[in-house]
This record gives structure tokens, sequence and C-alpha cells, in this order.
């Protein structure tokens, strides 16, 4: 099972890429590859929707949905 | 949740042109007796020596636009408004031009005041909005929201 994540402001600008996929099963295993594929991303901190809303708690990835690394807001 | 999820979109600067045709077309809702507008401009903040020419804006739209509906909401119920209209630049906006665009009418100000500033709050903390300070040398760092 290979879900997409999709990467946004300086998450996309530094990794290069605007889209990934994980085979992680749930949202700490995610952050652990994350960790594991980017170091770079130490010190960077982000949060994780899921289907379009924040999760706060560890969470089950399941196959169609729609992930997103979302790191902090500056709009407006 | 059936909010009528609305685009808050609008490519490139929002012009005072557009901002005049929005307040005149509510000439006619007689309802109203208090409108309140914030506009966003874009400041030429001057870091290390480097003075910023332009902000570059990017989202993840569906989800804003859905977030912003929750917002728009809750805070059309709470204030008890007649209309919210909200606008929001994407893309490369100059220093001096305007990015944000908030609208908020109700029978009396008080109402139309609190709501227009409530609603800038929160969709500067909870929109997942980007904004990257272009400097003039082309060099860039991404933009952090000061709480007020």
């Amino acid at each position: 099972m290979a879900v997409k994540i999709q990467l946004f402001g300086q998450l996309k600008q530094i990794t290069g890429t605007s889209g990934l996929t994980t085979d992680a099963t749930d949202t700490d295993g995610l952050i652990k590859e994350i960790a594991g594929r980017f170091p770079i991303l130490e010190n960077l901190t982000y949060l994780i929707a899921v289907d379009r809303t924040i999760i706060q708690t560890n969470t089950a990835i399941k196959e169609g949905q729609e992930l997103a690394l979302l790191p902090p807001y500056s709009g407006g | 949740m059936n909010q009528k999820i609305k685009n808050i979109f609008v490519t490139g600067a929002i012009s005072p042109a557009f901002i005049g045709e929005k307040i005149a077309a509510h000439q006619f809702k007689t309802e109203i007796g208090g409108h309140s507008i914030f506009l966003g401009q874009v400041r030429a903040d001057k870091i290390e020596n480097k003075q910023v020419v332009a902000v570059d804006y990017t989202s993840y739209e569906p989800m804003a636009m859905e977030q912003m509906a929750a917002i728009r909401e809750m805070i059309i119920e709470k204030y008890s408004l007649n209309c919210m209209h909200v606008y929001h630049s994407l893309g490369k906006i100059r220093s001096g031009e305007i990015c944000l665009f908030v609208f908020t009418s109700a029978p009396h100000r008080k109402a139309a005041i609190e709501a227009c500033s409530e609603t800038v709050e929160r969709l500067k903390a909870e929109l997942p909005i980007w904004g990257k300070e272009i400097f003039e040398d082309d060099s860039f760092q991404w933009k952090i929201n000061q709480p007020a």
C-alpha cells in the first residue's frame, strides 16, 4: 500500500518535491520515515493533515487518504 | 457539515477597484448598518540590510477553503452578520500591494468590527497558507506571522 503525501511551503522547497509516497501504516511511522529520508528536516516543525484535518495523535494511514505535511502557517 | 465552500483565493494582488466593486455591491442590502474592512498589505521589511520586495503566497487550497468555510459559518452566527467576504492572494505580491481583504457587514458597527477582527486573527492562525519573503537580490526567507 503506497499512500501519497503532499508537501507545502518550506518542506516542499527544502526537499525539492511537492509529493512523496509512503508505506507507513500510521502517522508516527510516517514521521520516522520522513526523518530518515530527509535528515535536513530535523529542526523543522510541521503538522500532519489527514483528509484535510490536522491530526493530534498517532493515526492509522489507510489507502485512498489525502495526506499532507504542513509547516507553520504564514498567510495574511 | 454542509457549509458552502467558497473560493477565497485570487491570483495576484487584490486591486483597489475590486475592493470598490465589492463595497458597491452592498448598496442594495439596506438592512446593513455597518461594514468593517481589513486590508493586509505586503510590508517592505528590512532584514539584515536586505529589503523585502515581494511575498510569494502558496496554499493547500482545498483545506484552506474548507477551514475558511467553517470559520465563516461560526463567525456569521456568533455576530449575526448579514454577510462576510474573504479574499487572499496567491502568487507573488509586491510590497505595497494588497494581499488580504476581509469584509464583514452587520446591522450595527460593533458586530461588524469585532467579527472582522476575529476573522483576521483566525485565518492567520488556522489557514494553511505560506508566504515566502523575497528580497531585492532574489534571496528569500519564509515569513513568520507575528502575534498581532
